[in-house]
């Protein structure tokens, strides 16, 4: 059942870091990388790492995410004219 | 001035750098002096030497801990099984290994871990800082929902940070974590409202008083047992919420530091982002 779990996660991550890479938009990459984030997390719990896969979640997965957004905007405003 | 100084003293000045430079590049191909042969049977447990999951658990259910076959390790200390819940007095005394290593065992590690996490902070707050807030005309508020929603959120989210980080010794999490937790708390905060800004000046405070207080802890350890973050404080029974020593206090203040730290950069952020 685990490696079952595992399999599909590891899976996950990689579709995720494809995604990551060639995707055309940043916001989607963004998106992905959290998705990464996610499934790193939840592959170290499967590998009794429970501390890192706290860490991992609360860091890669939700903070990261956020500050990877709000740079994207700030450098599309940056990036355009005034125009939102 | 550097523009007074004559060209060959700048040459000689050059050729000594580069010098230094290729005796630096040269000696690390120098032989290292070989250290003292350590026998690790006579320091470490014998699980730690043998890394065999399988085996260790195997022996621990047959009993045959102490074979024959095998030198026993450490006569002078026989092997006494922990139980959780029961064994008081231990040398370390928290359920969760990972943490009594983190911060017992290797405390000052973790505290250039947190320097490491402050200097980020700080770089971030030194070019990011002072960009006035106007509040744009064009975006729409969120709606109420999203208003009381995210607030009600954040209390709960508040309480499971706190919650992982005071339980740092028994389950996993700490205060790294805990830290992370409510700092994405405090970020569905600004989602909610729009020109929402905490009290910046509280961060701060709290912030410095927590990264003072865990190195006052430090060297009340230093004072009381000889040693800086030493564990100068009862390990009473393993598995209680009083246990493991200083340990929950030292996670207390980084759980603090790095949630109003990692609060006030998201602070820095969002405001130079809504900055027009």
């Amino acid at each position: 059942m685990i490696t079952l779990f595992s399999t599909l996660l590891v899976i996950l991550i990689i579709a995720g870091g494809f995604v990551a890479i060639f995707s055309k938009k940043l916001l989607s990459s963004v998106i992905s990388m959290g998705l990464v984030s996610l499934g790193v997390s939840g592959l170290f719990f499967f590998l009794q790492a429970p501390d890192v896969a706290i860490t991992e979640a609360a860091i890669g997965a939700g903070l990261s995410t956020a500050i990877f957004i709000i740079a994207i905007k700030k450098v599309q405003k940056g990036g355009t004219s005034d125009d939102e | 001035m550097m523009n007074d100084t004559p060209e060959m003293v700048k040459k000689v000045f050059a050729i000594f750098v580069v010098g230094i430079l290729i005796v630096g590049f040269f000696m690390a191909f120098t032989q290292m002096p070989k250290a003292n042969a350590v026998n690790v049977n006579n320091t470490v447990s014998r699980f730690y030497v043998m890394k065999d999951v399988d085996q260790a658990t195997e022996m621990l259910d047959k009993g045959t801990y102490f074979n024959k076959d095998m030198v026993p390790l450490r006569n002078d200390v026989p092997y006494t099984p922990i139980t959780f819940g029961k064994s008081a007095n231990l040398e370390d005394g928290a359920a969760n290994v990972v943490t009594s290593i983190v911060v017992d065992y290797r405390g000052f590690d973790t505290l250039g871990e947190v320097t490491v996490l402050f200097l980020a902070a700080s770089g971030v707050m030194l070019v990011l800082h002072g960009q006035k807030r106007k509040i744009p005309k064009k975006r729409t508020e969120p709606s109420e929902i999203m208003y009381v929603g995210t607030r009600i959120a954040f209390a709960v989210i508040l309480l499971f940070g706190i919650y992982v980080f005071i339980h740092g010794h028994l389950t996993p999490g700490g205060g790294f974590p805990g830290g992370a937790i409510i700092a994405s708390g405090i970020l569905g905060l600004f989602l909610g409202k729009q020109g929402y800004s905490p009290n910046k000046s509280g961060l701060t405070i709290f912030e410095s008083l927590s990264g003072m207080a865990y190195v006052v802890i430090g060297i009340i350890g230093l004072i009381g047992e000889k040693s800086f973050l030493a564990n100068f404080l009862p390990t009473g029974t393993i598995g209680d919420l009083f246990s493991a020593g200083f340990i929950a206090l030292i996670y207390i203040a980084i759980g603090m530091k790095v949630g109003s730290e990692l609060s006030a950069v998201t602070n820095a952020m969002i405001i130079d982002t809504e900055d027009d």
